[in-house]
């Protein structure tokens, strides 16, 4: 899709020159959506505004961490957007990963995430496809989730729907979305603890 | 490293959208670390987030970029500053060996010098920080060779990553990297299966009586 690409080039623009016409269009499009996200996870009009300014300006300084190969750049954004908001409200960051600790199993990284994909674009159409073609219901549930609700349970209440209904929901947009995207790389079922193998 | 249990899609979906609590997220981070297989899955979900991120109905932003830029370029604030925080990646605290990074920074000392308290013949327990008990408990626990722990269920959602050692209950046999990723329906009664001490990092979701729950985990016998 040619948004997902120009916002990708936008961010590579950005990260090179400082190119304030990238910028310009990048937030154009997205600094209403991530002020849209922040209000719609319960802050103030007020502060999302300064916790998006704050996020753009992420964007703003950081572009040049942004790899396309890795990630589309709603993803880059999103998990931006989602971590400073948690460091915002825990006044602590949010814990992740640490991509240079020594204990770090990297022998199946890129095979596991990019394999049988000519790139990361291609993954985003396919993922962006497989979203669309989510049931009503579940892709509501998924919205929920991430940009709206705190909790599962705050979901159920929302929709009136047992807790377990939301549950089952969500799991299964999830193994939509992952089968769409291993239709052309099969990797073996791996076992989840404390359930059984239900994909 | 070769793990055998992995966290469910629903534990990762929580991560990706910032509904676990800071215990939770730490164990999960851990696990991360080791993992590949659900670092993959992790980023999945993170990209499922950014594909819907697209659909999202912007609201109107108060300021322009360009004037966002222009206030930025006068402004003092180090930009060095941003990164750090938003990440949670951080050089302060400390590498302890054979610990995942996110566990390690909140270690004071190596596992074996940490102040433990013993709770129970051949069981120690250390707490961790505090602060997490507003949301959920977080703890390592230390298992002797043999120790048997009774059998229990959860209430609430209950996270556990093997630091060292290995251990062994119904649902398999779990070694250092595994995850046990237990919902409250699940009953098991871990018993410690190697001549090495078991440590294993154990967080919970939702507010639960502190003391309540170490007394139900914990009503232990020793020995085989
Ligand atoms: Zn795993």
């Amino acid at each position: 899709m040619a948004l997902r690409k120009r916002m990708g080039d936008n961010l590579l623009a950005i990260g090179r020159d400082r190119d304030e016409a990238a910028f310009a269009d990048f937030y154009n499009y997205y600094a209403g959506r991530v002020k849209s996200f922040l209000m719609g996870k319960g802050m103030s009009d007020e502060i999302s505004d300064e916790l998006m300014q704050e996020i753009m300006l992420i964007v703003w300084r950081r572009a040049e961490s942004y790899d396309p190969a890795k990630a589309a750049a709603s993803t880059w954004l999103f998990t931006i957007a989602r971590n400073r908001r948690i460091d915002y409200l825990r006044g602590n960051s949010r814990i992740e990963v640490e991509l240079e600790d020594e204990m770090l199993d990297v022998d199946s990284d890129e095979s596991e995430t990019q394999a049988g994909f000519v790139d990361a674009e291609q993954a985003a159409e396919r993922l962006h496809r497989a979203l669309e073609k989510l049931p009503q219901e579940q892709r509501q549930v998924m919205h929920l989730s991430y940009f709206r609700g705190q909790s599962h349970g705050d979901i159920a209440q929302w929709l009136d729907l047992p807790i377990g209904t939301v549950k089952s929901r969500i799991r299964l947009a999830m193994q939509a979305v992952r089968s769409s995207l291993k239709d052309e790389n099969n990797a073996a079922p791996v076992k989840e603890s404390g359930s059984p193998i239900n994909d | 490293m070769s793990v055998s249990h992995h966290l469910t899609d629903e534990t990762l979906h929580d991560y990706a959208t910032g509904g676990l609590n800071a215990a939770m997220e730490t164990l999960v981070a851990c696990h991360l670390t080791v993992c590949s297989h659900c670092r993959a899955r992790a980023g999945m979900a993170d990209d499922v987030g950014g594909g819907l991120f697209d659909r999202l109905e912007p609201v109107t932003p108060r300021v322009s970029a360009l004037d966002l830029i222009a206030r930025a370029a006068h402004s003092t604030d180090s930009p060095e500053a941003d990164t750090v925080r938003s990440n949670g990646k951080s050089d302060h605290g400390n590498v302890v060996e054979g610990v995942p990074r996110p566990l390690g920074r909140l270690l004071p000392a190596p596992l074996e010098q940490l102040r433990w308290r013993r709770v129970a013949p051949g069981i120690k327990q250390y707490k961790l920080d505090d602060k997490h008990r507003r949301d959920g408990a977080f703890q390592l626990l230390h298992l002797a060779p043999g120790a048997v722990l009774s059998e229990h269920s959860h209430n609430d959602r209950e996270l556990t990553y093997l630091v060292q050692g290995s251990y062994r209950d119904s649902i398999g046999r779990f070694q250092v990297g595994d995850i046990a990723d237990l919902d409250g329906s699940i009953e098991h009664q871990p018993v410690v299966d190697s001549d090495m001490p078991c440590i294993a990092l154990i967080a919970t979701q939702s507010p639960v009586n502190y003391s309540g729950m170490i007394g139900k985990i914990m009503q232990p016998f020793v020995g085989i």
